[in-house]
């Protein structure tokens, strides 16, 4: 993505208001066409999930994934979350049979964004013990809302890939190893104008998958990068699908509602006072 | 508005292009390889699968199921331990561990001929048969497993499993061990779930021959996976010290209190995104944190990532991100950039753990440590609070309706005073 938009803009100035409109217009549709082609690509459901960052297995929202897995490993799932939503995540998780446990274990649900920070969970009952005789346990993190743009030192949740971890946290010793079923689902719903922020990420944060090049100088790592022009081809983890509104969540957002209905009430009370204070009247 | 355009440029671009970039597939794919280690030890004549079946048949059966359902692309191979030497030398019994089959595209019938052949006989030399098993694999990229298979736990005591473990996750070959135990047995599942923990792989304790089959299937499928090998790196003390990194993913080990430091490059106008996770890959004390520090060539700080955490724990993970502005006329560069160009940064990673260990726990090779480096171009500078500057709420509603009040009644005022002078006039 190296282009100098700036030069463009300055001379686009008080068109740039249209153009960007219809730029955006562009933009969802391109992004949707972007999104139904990774739809195409023979999604069926994952039954599989990764046990560490760089293998977790990629989910799209609204798609329930299931995996089967022993009792302590940690199993990771990585989904795409757009500005604008604010995604929940819903793991089930099926015990093994009560007579093969010895204690209660707890199990643990944690988000984490696409550069591996910790999101706390702003609802949703993140961890859950289970006593001997349960079957079966629901855990659920809702991180904060998906904002379009942060400062770089703040970790706001911004547009990208997410990463889910699905743990044991506390267990007998014994119950190590223990085979359990689990399945998770994202589910995704617009946050709303309070979060719609302004400007827009430069790319969504998504986990680079290919391996790095080491070098003992710095031109060398330049050079390499300057050749390969088109860096951002294939360096990234998986086909993290993009969300249906796109990585930026659009430009339509209820401020346009809010301004506007100003914008009129204060025309009519401009209307009303000059008509009140005008000659004539009363005269 | 110049800004929000720029923004929808970008985002028309990585509309159009993400799909397809991540689509791509890099590069000849290496076939995944995978080595069957099983047990054949005395002990597997024990008759307790379920419906009086042995360990040994339960082991054979989902050794065929898996050698048919096998992909034709993966290269399979099959190492027995305790499979030749019934008698009681110790010398002799732990150095029993064979290739039975090797690493390679599989002939099924040959394979399965070979499996049934096997009778419970000797020791377990469990720490010997991993070594040989890695050997077996070879080296080269690809992703690289090993399924052990076994009732017992070492039977030799040297080498010690847990760490041959380490050592061969350390050599850089980034060998995965998968482990499976057909008891539960304190001891053996302390040695597998050891074994595991130290290579990223998992421990299952198997409960009847169907699971077995099933999850050995399972892990074969893993080795499948599209997923790079990160490049090994080795981190300086010191930033000038430090090797280059590109965009890619890396690895590297970290002793406990120990710094490791590396650079990058980044041109103006770019963002730098670093993920960075270290992998608690042996038992440690309950609290930990990582801290990732991005330094400036003068070894001022930019920004940081930190992480903590408290409780069982694979991994502990932070990241950060930097755009580089554009330089200012007195930007110093005068350090290690030399003079490729005024508008290239540097910038130092220094990354850092507070993970500790109880005394008796292994302390070299150090805990395995990843790296993910990414540049894209930046955004401009901080945008409005609000998208697109636009108002929320009652609060500046009622302004704006108010401002169009006093503005009317003022106009109105204007308009008397107007009308009265020309009428003076």
């Amino acid at each position: 993505m190296r282009y100098d938009a700036d030069g463009i803009t300055t001379r686009a100035g008080r068109a740039g208001r249209w153009l960007a409109v219809t730029l955006l217009t562009a933009a969802v549709a391109l992004s949707g066409a972007g999104t139904a082609r990774a739809d195409d690509s023979g999604e069926t459901e994952a039954t599989e999930a990764g046990t560490a960052f760089r293998t977790a297995t990629v989910i799209d929202q609204g798609r329930r994934a299931t995996a089967s897995a022993s009792t302590g490993d940690y199993l990771y799932w990585v989904f795409p979350a757009g500005a604008g939503q604010r995604v929940s995540a819903e793991a089930e998780v099926t015990l093994p049979e009560a007579d093969t446990r010895t204690g209660p274990v707890t199990w643990r649900l944690d988000v984490y964004d696409g550069l591996r920070r910790h999101q706390s969970c702003a609802s949703g009952r993140q961890s859950a013990t289970a006593q001997e005789a349960d079957a079966a346990l629901t855990l659920e993190c809702a991180p904060r809302a998906v904002r379009s743009w942060a400062d770089p030192w703040s970790d706001t949740p911004l547009p990208g890939a997410y990463y889910l971890r699905l743990s044991v946290a506390e267990l007998p010793e014994r119950d190590l190893g223990l085979p359990v079923s689990v399945s998770v689902e994202v589910t995704a719903e617009d946050a709303g104008g309070s979060v719609a922020v302004g400007g827009d990420l430069a790319g969504p944060l998504l986990p680079v998958g290919a391996a790095g090049t080491v070098s003992a100088e710095a031109a060398d790592i330049v050079r390499e990068e300057e050749r390969d022009g088109g860096r951002d081809d294939g360096v990234y983890l998986a086909a993290v699908p993009e969300p249906e509104d796109g990585w930026n969540g659009g430009w339509w957002n209820d401020r346009w509602l809010w301004t506007a209905g100003g914008g009129l009430l204060g025309a009519l009370a401009a209307l009303g006072g000059y008509r009140l204070t005008r000659p004539g009247r009363g005269a | 508005m110049t800004r929000a355009l720029g923004g929808l440029l970008v985002a028309l671009v990585a509309g159009g292009l993400a799909p397809h970039a991540v689509a791509e597939s890099r590069g000849e794919p290496e076939p995944p390889r995978v080595n069957l280690v099983l047990d054949v030890s005395g002990s597997m004549n024990e008759r307790d699968m379920g419906g009086g079946e042995s360990r040994i048949a339960a082991a054979q059966r989902a050794f065929n199921e898996v050698i048919d359902a096998v992909p034709e692309e993966t290269h399979l191979g099959i190492r027995t331990l305790g499979a030749t030497y019934p008698g009681e030398d110790l010398e002799v019994g732990c150095r029993d561990s064979e290739q039975l089959y090797p690493v390679e595209s599989i002939d099924r019938t040959e394979a399965k001929t070979a499996v049934a052949t096997l009778r419970p006989t000797g020791w377990t030399p469990i720490g010997y048969a991993l070594r040989g098993a890695n050997e077996d694999l070879g080296d080269g990229p690809g992703s690289r497993r090993v399924v052990l298979i076994t009732d017992g736990e070492d039977s030799c005591g040297e080498p010690d499993p847990c760490l041959v473990a380490h050592e061969l996750a350390a050599s850089g070959t980034d060998l995965v061990v998968d482990t499976l135990g057909l008891t539960r047995d304190d001891a053996v599942r302390e040695q597998l779930s050891c074994i595991a923990e130290a290579t990223g792989g998992t421990y299952t304790a198997v409960q009847d021959a169907d699971q077995l089959a099933e999850k050995v299937e399972q892990l074969v499928r893993r080795a499948d996976l599209p997923v790079e090998n990160p490049t090994a790196v080795d981190g300086a003390e010191e930033c000038r010290d430090a090797p280059w990194l590109g965009v890619g993913v890396y690895e590297d080990r970290e002793e406990f209190g120990e710094h490791r430091a590396y650079r990058v490059p980044v041109q103006a106008g770019q963002e730098l995104r670093v993920a960075a996770s270290v992998t608690a890959d042996r038992q440690v004390n309950r609290d930990y944190g990582v801290l990732l520090r991005a330094l400036d060539e003068d070894g001022r700080e930019l920004t940081r990532g930190t992480g903590a955490g408290t409780g069982r724990t694979d991994v502990l993970s932070t990241g950060l991100r930097w755009p580089v502005e554009e330089p200012d006329d007195d930007a110093d560069d005068s350090g290690d950039s030399g003079d490729a160009g005024e508008d290239r940064r540097t910038v130092c990673l220094v990354l850092s753990h507070s993970f500790s260990a109880p005394d008796s726990v292994v302390r070299t090779p150090g805990l395995p440590v990843e790296l993910a480096v990414d540049v894209v171009s930046a955004a401009d500078e901080s945008p409005d609070a609000a998208a697109f500057g636009l108002a929320r709420g009652w609060a500046p509603v009622l302004f704006l309706a108010g401002v169009g009040l006093v503005a009317g009644l003022l106009g109105g005022v204007l308009k008397r005073v107007v009308t009265a002078l020309r009428g003076t006039a």
